[in-house]
């Protein structure tokens, strides 16, 4: 069996999946979400943030092309076992009760689905941005916490709308960690499973993070 | 113990093979409870036959839950909603008078039907036989006790071995996968000395095999361990998945 046989098969595409994922999870995920809450200490501190950020280019950089690189295998991997599976169990019960599945693990293509249309979104809000200046300690920088302000304030039809596409994430992370891991061979019990709960946890964890910050800013 | 007596309702999966299928509807009367669910089948089989009606076909063979030639959904669930049971071994006892059930074969695109609520299940057959075996020179059996083998390691191998191929773990998964019965079939000889030898092969073979006869990807949802009427466990999921990344570096056979 070759490299390539080996990815594309059932659980090689599941490695693919888990693997990009979990880079997407470490190295942009956790990193952003330690970022963002810098804004609940005010201007100067997540101004002098993003200003150090624009000093780290090069590594940005980097990671930006491993993000691209890790979405497009974890989109065209998702599509294509979701599709097989649609095609493997096709024809359907007319009466199919389930004991097991989460509701996350069912929702894992629409939640994945609007994380991406997330993305798009958020990065034209925020990254492709007209940002005006502000003085930092003698310093002209970018006013990136007026932006963020002035994006969500008196606008509760948009903070509504963040906070929807992060119960997505919240869902989408509380079934892939545990399942990333029983994927990488690593025994995660069906029921009272230290694991799983981890992963719940997390997920809630994380996706409150990012929700706080848009209703901060519009309470501001 | 008391002899009481039920009467069902049932729509049941009728269907030829090639042909489209329906469900029609048989009343199940005077059924006793010490009766299992294949004996209440028989009694409906018989008014049928009685009456000039094609009787239900299923499959069976050893009616005591270790052959793994029965199955069909009941109400939604594979083998009926009983934990650790075979349909030959649900008892109406654990129905109640005048409930309806819906009985339809197991369904997934590798299982097509042959007939009513019979599915053709040999694509399990063909993943064991692309690996699932150990080759050993056949003879007199030989002294149990010249392979020491850990307690903990052999009851793990013997509670892979339960699994008794009803494919109940396909019907019950949201993505039509086989997950459970290969890592099953995997595990039963990854686990013993006597498995060493072709474990690096085994499993590339009957994963591969697996994926060649349409079955889905697992997304570790567990539909199938509940189903399982054995108990197989999902650890033996986990094992499969270390054993196809571990195959990538174990030597060649
Ligand atoms: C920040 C972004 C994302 C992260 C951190 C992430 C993380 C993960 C992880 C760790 C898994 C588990 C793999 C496994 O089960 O072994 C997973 C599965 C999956 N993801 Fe994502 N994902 C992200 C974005 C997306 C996007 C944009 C899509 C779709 C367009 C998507 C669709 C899926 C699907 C369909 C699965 C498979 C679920 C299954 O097999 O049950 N994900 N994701
Ligand atoms: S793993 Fe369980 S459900 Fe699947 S074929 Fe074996 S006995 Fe049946
Ligand atoms: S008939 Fe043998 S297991 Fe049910």
């Amino acid at each position: 069996m070759n490299s390539t046989r080996f990815l594309l098969s059932s659980i090689g595409q599941k490695l693919l999946l888990a693997t990009s994922g979990t880079i997407m999870f470490l190295l942009f995920l956790i990193p952003h979400m330690g970022g963002n809450v810098l804004f609940l200490f005010g201007p100067d501190l997540f101004n002098s943030y993003a200003h150090h950020l624009h000093k780290l280019v090069p590594i940005v950089i980097g990671i930006e092309i491993l993000m691209l690189a890790s979405i497009s295998v974890h989109m065209i991997i998702a599509a294509k076992t979701t599709w097989a599976n649609r095609k493997a169990a096709s024809s359907r019960y007319s009466q199919k009760g389930s004991r097991e599945r989460s509701l996350a693990a069912r929702l894992m293509p629409w939640s994945g689905g609007m994380i991406f249309a997330f993305i798009i979104i958020h990065l034209a809000n925020f990254k492709f941005y007209e940002k005006s200046k502000t003085m930092l300690d003698g310093h002209e920088v970018y006013d990136v916490y007026g932006m963020v302000l002035s994006r969500f304030q008196g606008d509760l039809w948009y903070v509504g709308v963040y906070i929807f596409f992060m119960i997505a994430v919240g869902l989408h992370l509380s079934h892939a960690l545990q399942s990333a891991l029983q994927t990488y061979g690593v025994y995660v019990p069906r029921s009272g499973s230290k694991i799983k709960a981890a992963s719940m946890w997390i997920a809630i964890g994380m996706a409150s993070t990012f929700a706080i910050i848009p209703i901060i800013a519009y309470l501001k | 113990m008391a002899d009481k007596k039920i009467n069902l309702t049932l729509n049941v999966w009728r269907q030829q093979a090639g042909q489209e299928g329906a469900f029609e509807t048989y009343k199940a009367e005077n059924i006793d409870t010490n009766a299992s669910f294949l004996e209440m089948l028989d009694v409906v089989n018989e008014n049928l036959t009685c009456s000039g009606k094609e009787p239900i076909a299923f499959e069976h063979d050893c009616r005591e839950g270790i052959c793994g030639s029965c199955g069909a959904l009941v109400a939604g669930m594979t083998h009926g909603s009983h934990d650790r049971t075979t349909l030959c071994q649900l008892h109406m006892r654990s129905f109640e008078d005048g409930d309806e059930l819906t009985i339809e074969p197991f369904r997934a695109d590798a299982f097509p039907v042959i007939k009513d609520l019979i599915v053709d299940r040999s694509a399990l057959d063909e993943i064991v036989a692309s690996g699932g075996y150990v080759s050993v020179k056949t003879g007199s059996a030989p002294e149990a006790s010249t392979i020491p083998i850990e307690k903990n390691f052999a009851d793990s191998a013997m509670d892979a071995a339960a699994c008794i191929g009803c494919g109940a773990c396909v019907a019950a998964c949201p993505n039509g996968a086989a997950m459970l019965f290969t890592s099953a079939k995997v595990s039963q000889f990854a686990l013993l000395p006597q498995g060493a030898p072709e474990r690096a092969s085994r499993v590339k073979e009957m994963v591969d095999t697996m994926d060649k006869l349409g079955f889905g990807n697992c997304s570790n949802e567990y539909e199938c361990a509940v189903a399982c009427p054995k108990g197989i466990d999902v650890k033996h999921i986990a094992r499969l998945n270390r054993e196809f990344i571990a195959s990538r570096t174990r030597k060649k056979k």
